[in-house]
Order: C-alpha cells, then sequence, then structure tokens
C-alpha cells in the first residue's frame, strides 16, 4: 500500500491559487494601502506634507487617522524603469541590509499557494549571479553595505533594483534607506508591502 | 514594580541586560559571565562560511569550522545586519513603533511586552479583558510562527508538497490576523492601556487551520527520511535554554507558567514538552504547541472585549515585562523620567537560542546544519540590534 505519497496528499486539496491579477485580491490588510485624506497631521516619518501622502515613507503606524484613512487600493509602487527582457522568467534574488522579518516574510509568501509567483515565471535564486532583479529589504547597515556592492556588481544586465517596504527606500522609521532612493528602478510601498502589491509591482517592472 | 523584585536569584535564569541579571522573578546587579568561546582554528580545518546574504529568510553571518564533514565549531554572526536604535529620551508611544519593529514577525510579543513593562512602571492595570486579548494576539503569532519553523524545516529537506501546504495555512493565519487587526503583523494594534483587535469566531478559524495542519503533521511523521534528518540531529544540552528548544530538552522553560505579566492561569493549557533534545523533539514540541495555543485561544474568545481603549495617566517609575514569544522569553524593562524613556533593557530569545544551536552543532555534519538552524526559530533581526 502506498502510505505516504506527498504527490496524492498535494492533489486532493486541489487548487489553492486565487485568480489574481485577473480578479480583485480575495483579503487584504487595510494597513497596507494607499492612505487618502486631507490635512496636515503629525506623522513621525513625514509622510504627509501640505496633505499629500508620501507612500515610500509611510509606515502605517495611524497616527494619522482619522484625517487619513486606507481604503484598500493595493497598488503603492513605483516603476521607474522596467525591463521587457524579464517577461518570460524574473529571477529575483532577496537581500536582507537590516529588515525586521516582516517584509522577508512578505517577499516570501508570495510562493505560497494562494499567489503562487512561478504562474508569472517568477523564481527566487540564491544567487546575484543568476539574477534579473534583487530585492532589498530593511535599513542600511554597516555590514551588510560591501556584501550589497558585492551583490549588486555581481549581477548581470539587464537587472532591476527593487526596494521592498519602507525601510529599504527611505528608511521608514528605523534608520536610512539601504541604497539611495535614486537607485531604485522600483520602489514598493509598505511596511510590510502586502503580496499583492509586490505580484503587481513585479508584473509592472517587466512592462506587463 | 508589580511583578519583578529586586532580590537574591529566585526561579530560572532568564539574561542579562543592562549590567542586570534577570531571573524569573527577580533581578540583581550582574555577577554571570558569559564564557566566550575563543576557539582557534587547527590545521586540519577550514572555514565554511555560510552568508551573510545566502538565501536564508534573513541575513547571518555563520562560519563553520571543519575538517571535511564533523564540525566542530560554529560562529554566528548577528553583528553584520546590526541595527542602532535610538529609544532613549523618546515618549514610550513613539519608541513603540521601532519596538513593533525589533521583530516583525514576533510583533505581537514584542509589543505587549514592551507596553506590559511600560503599563508596570505607569501603574497601570490594564484589565482582564484586554489582557486576554493579548493572550489571544500572543497564541496566534505562536501558531503562525511555529507553521514557518515546521515549513523551513520540510524546506530543508526538499518536500515541496508539505511546504506549500504549511506555506497555505500561513498565509490564511496573516489573513485571519490581518482582517482583524487591521495589520498582519500586528502594527498598530497594541497601545498603551488598549488592543484593538477583533476576536470574534476566532477560535473557529485558527481551528480550521490547526485541525488542517494535523494533517500535514501526520504525513511528515510517517516521513522516515524527514525524521531520520531531524533524529540525533542538533541534541541540545542547554540548561538555560529557552523556548520550544527548552521544552524538547525536558526543560519546563516557558513564560506562561513562570511570568506574570500576563494571566495564563486563567486558561487551561499544558505545557508542552519532551526530553528528545534534538531537532525532531523540536519539531515535536512545535507541533504539539500548535494545538495548545488553538485551545487557549478558544477559551478566551468570549472574554476578551475586541476594541479597548482606556485612559491613563502619565507617571514616571520602573517596569518590567517578560512574556513567552514563539522563540521563548522575551524580557523588557523600562524607566520613565518625565514622560519620557530614561532607559531600556531588553533580552531577546534568538541571543539564547544562537548559543544553544552553537553548541548543540558540535559533532554534527554539515548536511545537518539547515534542518538544525531552523528548527530553532531563530531571528537574527531580533539578535543583530543595539538600542540606544
Ligand atoms: S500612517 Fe503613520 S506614517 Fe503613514 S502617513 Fe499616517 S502618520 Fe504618517
Ligand atoms: S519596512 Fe517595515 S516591515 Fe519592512 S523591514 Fe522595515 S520595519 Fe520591517
Amino acid at each position: 500500500m502506498i502510505k505516504n505519497l506527498w504527490f496524492l496528499r498535494g492533489l486532493r486539496k486541489g487548487i489553492r491559487t486565487e485568480k489574481f491579477p485577473e480578479e480583485n485580491p480575495v483579503e487584504i490588510a487595510l494597513w497596507s494601502t494607499e492612505l487618502i485624506g486631507e490635512g496636515n497631521v503629525e506623522c513621525p516619518v513625514d509622510a504627509i506634507v501640505d496633505g499629500q501622502w508620501n507612500f515610500e515613507k509611510c509606515i502605517f503606524c495611524r497616527k494619522c487617522t482619522p484625517s487619513f484613512a486606507p481604503k484598500g487600493n493595493i497598488n503603492i509602487f513605483r516603476v521607474r524603469n522596467n525591463e521587457p527582457a524579464f517577461r518570460k522568467s524574473f529571477h529575483l534574488f532577496p537581500f536582507d541590509s537590516g529588515a525586521c522579518g516582516a517584509c522577508n516574510a512578505e517577499l516570501h509568501n508570495i510562493a505560497s499557494p494562494q499567489y503562487d509567483m512561478t504562474r508569472f515565471g517568477i523564481f527566487f535564486t540564491n544567487t546575484p549571479r543568476h539574477a534579473d532583479a534583487i530585492v532589498i529589504m530593511g535599513v542600511w547597515t554597516q555590514g551588510m553595505k560591501k556584501a550589497l556592492d558585492l551583490a549588486l556588481d555581481a549581477m548581470p544586465g539587464p537587472k532591476l533594483v527593487i526596494a521592498l517596504g519602507s525601510c529599504a527606500s527611505t528608511g521608514g522609521i528605523m534608520g536610512k534607506g539601504a541604497l539611495e532612493n535614486e537607485k531604485y528602478d522600483v520602489i514598493i510601498g509598505g511596511c510590510p508591502p502586502n503580496p499583492y502589491t509586490i505580484l503587481s509591482a513585479l508584473e509592472k517592472a517587466r512592462g506587463d | 514594580m508589580r511583578w519583578y523584585r529586586h532580590d537574591e536569584p529566585h526561579g530560572r535564569f532568564i539574561g542579562s541586560t543592562g549590567g542586570m541579571d534577570i531571573y524569573a522573578e527577580t533581578y540583581k546587579e550582574s555577577s554571570r559571565r558569559e564564557i566566550e568561546s575563543t576557539y582557534t582554528k587547527t590545521d586540519q580545518e577550514f572555514i565554511f562560511s555560510y552568508g551573510p546574504a545566502s538565501g536564508m529568510l534573513e541575513s547571518s553571518e555563520i562560519d563553520l569550522y571543519t575538517p571535511g564533514e564533523i564540525i566542530n565549531h560554529v560562529d554566528v554572526g548577528t553583528d553584520v545586519r546590526k541595527r542602532v536604535i535610538r529609544i532613549a529620551q523618546s515618549d514610550p508611544l513613539d519608541a513603540l513603533l521601532k519596538i513593533e519593529r525589533i521583530n516583525g514577525f514576533h510583533g505581537a510579543s514584542h509589543a505587549i511586552c514592551f507596553i506590559s513593562a511600560i503599563e508596570d512602571a505607569m501603574d497601570i492595570n490594564p484589565d482582564g479583558m484586554m489582557q486576554y486579548n493579548r493572550i489571544v494576539q500572543l497564541e496566534c503569532e505562536r501558531i503562525r510562527g511555529n507553521l514557518l519553523v515546521i515549513e523551513r524545516m520540510a524546506q530543508a529537506a526538499g518536500f515541496g508538497v508539505p511546504v506549500n501546504q504549511l506555506a497555505f495555512l500561513r498565509e490564511k493565519a496573516s489573513r485571519i490576523i490581518g482582517r482583524r487587526g487591521g495589520h498582519r503583523y500586528f502594527f498598530g494594534v497594541n497601545s498603551i492601556n488598549s488592543s484593538c483587535f477583533n476576536t470574534d469566531v476566532i477560535g473557529k478559524q485558527m481551528g480550521a487551520i490547526t485541525e488542517e495542519f494535523q494533517d500535514i503533521f501526520k504525513g511528515l511523521l510517517e516521513s522516515k527520511l524527514f525524521i531520520n534528518r531531524l533524529q540525533d540531529n542538533g541534541v541540545n544540552n542547554d540548561k538555560v535554554s529557552t523556548g520550544p528548544a527548552a521544552r524538547a530538552s525536558g526543560l519546563l522553560h516557558d513564560a506562561r507558567i513562570d511570568s506574570r505579566t500576563l494571566p495564563y492561569e486563567d486558561t487551561e493549557y499544558s505545557i508542552v514538552a519532551n526530553t528528545e533534545k534534538d531537532a525532531y523533539g523540536r519539531f515535536l514540541v512545535r507541533a504539539e504547541e500548535i494545538q495548545v495555543s488553538a485551545s487557549i485561544i478558544k477559551q478566551l474568545e468570549k472574554r476578551c472585549t475586541n476594541l479597548r481603549k482606556s485612559e491613563y495617566s502619565l507617571k514616571d517609575g520602573e517596569g518590567m515585562a517578560r512574556v513567552e514569544s514563539p522563540s521563548g522569553d522575551l524580557f523588557y524593562s523600562v524607566k520613565i523620567l518625565n514622560g519620557k524613556i530614561e532607559s531600556l533593557g531588553y533580552i531577546p530569545p534568538s541571543i539564547r537560542n544562537i548559543q544553544s544551536f552553537r553548541e548543540s552543532m558540535k559533532g554534527n555534519i554539515f548536511t545537518d546544519f539547515h534542518f538544525n538552524w531552523e528548527s530553532y526559530g531563530i531571528w537574527t533581526a531580533e539578535a543583530g540590534v543595539v538600542i540606544q
């Protein structure tokens, strides 16, 4: 008798991947989506200046409520440069410069069955030499600087440099950005960004 | 200070911070010295370096000293990703924004422990319903944390199906948490004398996750290949180890039973422990703790309030608190002066777990490394942080 066939156990569960992006996200935690509101509020990271909300800085701390509130729009990312060469396959090298673990977990989550990044041809690689993009998480740290420089040098071109979360892009509340902001091709907002936002940004990063 | 007293050692040793040794019930000027390893590489050995950016979940620098197969010594460097966090002279609520982000994956544990220390310092007595709400949050975090550890252990074995099934459940848990607190990692959910986490029918939802987990657990237990990689791998003899690592070595070390910060005594549960001591024992403890956490949540869901914001007045003082995070004892102490944080003490479980891991790797072979590392549930983010 076949006692322990993981393959069959997997089949028994059926397809559990969602239809996103053809269909709307099934479930999002609101405090990772666009904030809308007006007025000047005290923001600990100056993410609201003259009533304008800046997703790159926001750490979603809720101190600006009720003047500002999240409305569920997951498209809080900026693509400065895209690279259509990665349309068929897109290999990401995750790089933790000084993250708290939550950005790491959310990036990891796009591989879970609900999102299944592989259906978009997105994969992780653990060497920068095989990477099309580096996904940087966390604040700048002295010790990781050399590793970051080496990783950026080791990547073949064309390549994309992606900031995941407010720490990497602006430093958030924990320090300074892992790289100078203008060095990023793609900036994904959130503290941490939610997996739907990450997938949408990655799709746009290759010109889809 | 309600829970801790300045006295001779009482209860087990938790760790040292700010010149103080912390025990289960007392604290005292530091007299303990951790013996720093002064290992010198022999001519027969080479150093196999792993990291800092290596495909692991977080950055860390791991040096394995080996003559070829057997590991003789291990160094784990967390300084490489050291974050310096400035807290001194901050308003406690501003400080909380940083504390939540020391280890985001255990954000509830850090926030609740820190807030409890502040409340202790300010003589604030949060009511029982709020405390139960906090326990529910911690147990949700524990379920998700244990799922991740087991998923990573299965990943080390290259078991695609259970890895995906566990990731599916973990994502489900994150969604339940996100729906109820607005944030998947509890950021912004807790504050001084306040918590905002909807617990309606949460017992049923987390219960469904744990039920589905049982099937995966059974499958993993039937897999000889997987179990063989865990048995006798990373035998932990550290008498002061913490969390699931301690409990898998027969030590009943658990802040849920010997810290008075949260009223766990109002629930019925038993601490899971075994005497396997190895990665297999840690796997068993974590798997069984998922059930225990689900049972605690079920018992408390109806005794909680969903949103509680109570007034408090600023007061100077000193406070200490300890909670059982998914990786073990987490301790904070604070001194508040003129409404600002004057000083802060901090003991995260990952520092002790790194010590236990290093010792337990001696005599193992390289291929044991990933299974053993993952079984400790170490977060270098919380170990590699300097709070000023
Ligand atoms: S949520 Fe916090 S960080 Fe974001 S804009 Fe509001 S106050 Fe600023
Ligand atoms: S952006 Fe937020 S979630 Fe991401 S590493 Fe920084 S503190 Fe953590």
